[in-house]
């Protein structure tokens, strides 16, 4: 019995010891608004996987994924002192690189000359991440066109709602259900081609 | 689409990896931007960097835009200095760019004076005179980088701007693929 307890008491230390290791996300955010980077380099390290992988999905483009969640978090850097904590800090975060993304988006359509060599030297997503089936998924939704592709990576993938992912790449909750809609209808056609299964 | 398959999906979607680390650490360059001494950088940086991309996509845009539309016409070509030819690929004096894409600016730089051999006079001058404003700018951010070696900002513009100069050249090789010189033949 004195076994026992002194191994759940080692247990409970241990247990107690690894909680205080994990950094705390609120005292990460307060000392980041007053200007500690190395607190904002603790907040990067929880969510960078996070951010990275939503803009890993809205963009197809390791590159351009990497260029956004940088840009994300440099906005962050930015807008920290006006966040209040009315959502989570990663649905903060994730609002920012959604806006990130669309920034860029917006940006490489008026240079319209990003395609040619990216797409040349870019190593493709596909593989990252997920396995077996999920690949080929993962590869059928970076061809879907890009409307289509934001809402269902946003709503099917992150699991956000339709308000909240038309709030997030500013459009209506119609067009949110018509993209998820024409963006179902176009991964099923191209995974039956693919005989894939789930 | 039946409702079977719109159900498996569904299910699939949410089995995708969320989480994605990014294959190198990305926090050192946001770590340069935030903590770049704003206050200490010189005024002229940012209004120069803004206008450096400004002349460049104005240059870039308008040139490829207008070979896209021109009509043939004879017109003077005029000559460039060579050292504006190949700009020489560094960045910032203090990084080289990288294997890949040095290999990939040689081999089109060596194809680019016979495919501007093909263009008319007016297609090669409009060619030159973009890629002159692209290596100029090159070379001007370079020196701007020097004084300012870690402004995240500059760097951005400097990749982006050599991005610049390999698409135009591209876009050379595109526009002169199907076009004939008489000893082709």
């Amino acid at each position: 019995m004195a076994a026992l307890l002194t191994a759940q008491s080692s247990d409970y230390s241990q247990l107690m010891a690894y909680d205080a290791a994990i950094p705390d996300e609120a005292d990460c955010i307060a000392r980041a608004q007053a200007g500690d980077t190395r607190a904002f380099e603790t907040l990067y390290r929880l969510n960078i996987d996070r951010v990275y992988g939503l803009c890993l999905r809205m963009t197809g483009n390791v590159s351009e994924a990497e260029d956004c969640a940088q840009e994300a978090f440099i906005q962050a850097w930015n807008k920290i002192a006006k966040f209040r904590g009315d959502s989570a800090f990663g649905t903060w975060m994730h609002r920012i690189a959604v806006n990130s993304v669309l920034g860029r988006i917006r940006k490489s359509k008026r240079e319209q000359d990003r395609i040619q060599l990216v797409a040349d030297t870019a190593v493709s997503p596909a593989s990252i991440g997920d396995s077996g089936n999920l690949r080929d998924l993962s590869d059928a939704i970076d061809k879907l066109p890009e409307g289509a592709r934001h809402v269902f990576v946003l709503n099917a993938v992150y699991g956000y709602s339709h308000e909240e992912s038309g709030n997030m790449l500013g459009i209506a909750i119609g067009t949110s259900k018509a993209q998820l809609h024409r963006a179902r209808r176009l991964l099923a056609q191209q995974l039956q081609e693919q005989g894939f299964e789930a | 689409m039946n409702e079977q398959h719109d159900d498996r999906l569904t299910t699939a979607a949410r089995q995708l990896a969320t989480e994605i680390s990014p294959e190198r650490d990305l926090w050192p360059e946001i770590e340069s931007a935030i903590t770049s001494p704003v206050r200490e950088r010189p005024r002229w940086t940012p209004m120069f960097a803004q206008a450096a991309a400004v002349v460049l996509l104005i240059g870039a845009s308008s040139g490829l835009t207008y070979l896209a539309v021109k009509d043939e016409q004879a017109v003077t070509v005029p000559v460039y200095q060579p050292e504006y030819v190949f700009e020489r690929a560094a960045f910032g004096m203090s990084h080289n760019l990288g294997s890949d894409y040095q290999d990939a600016r040689a081999d089109l730089a060596s194809r680019l004076d016979e495919q501007l051999a093909r263009l008319s006079p007016e297609e090669r001058e409009d060619v030159e005179k973009t890629l002159v404003v692209i290596r100029e700018a090159i070379a001007d951010i370079n020196s701007a980088l020097q004084q300012d070696p870690n402004n995240a900002y500059l760097q951005e513009l400097l990749q982006k701007t050599y991005r610049e100069e390999l698409n135009v050249m591209r876009r050379v090789g595109g526009l002169t693929r199907n076009v004939m010189l008489r000893n082709d033949i």
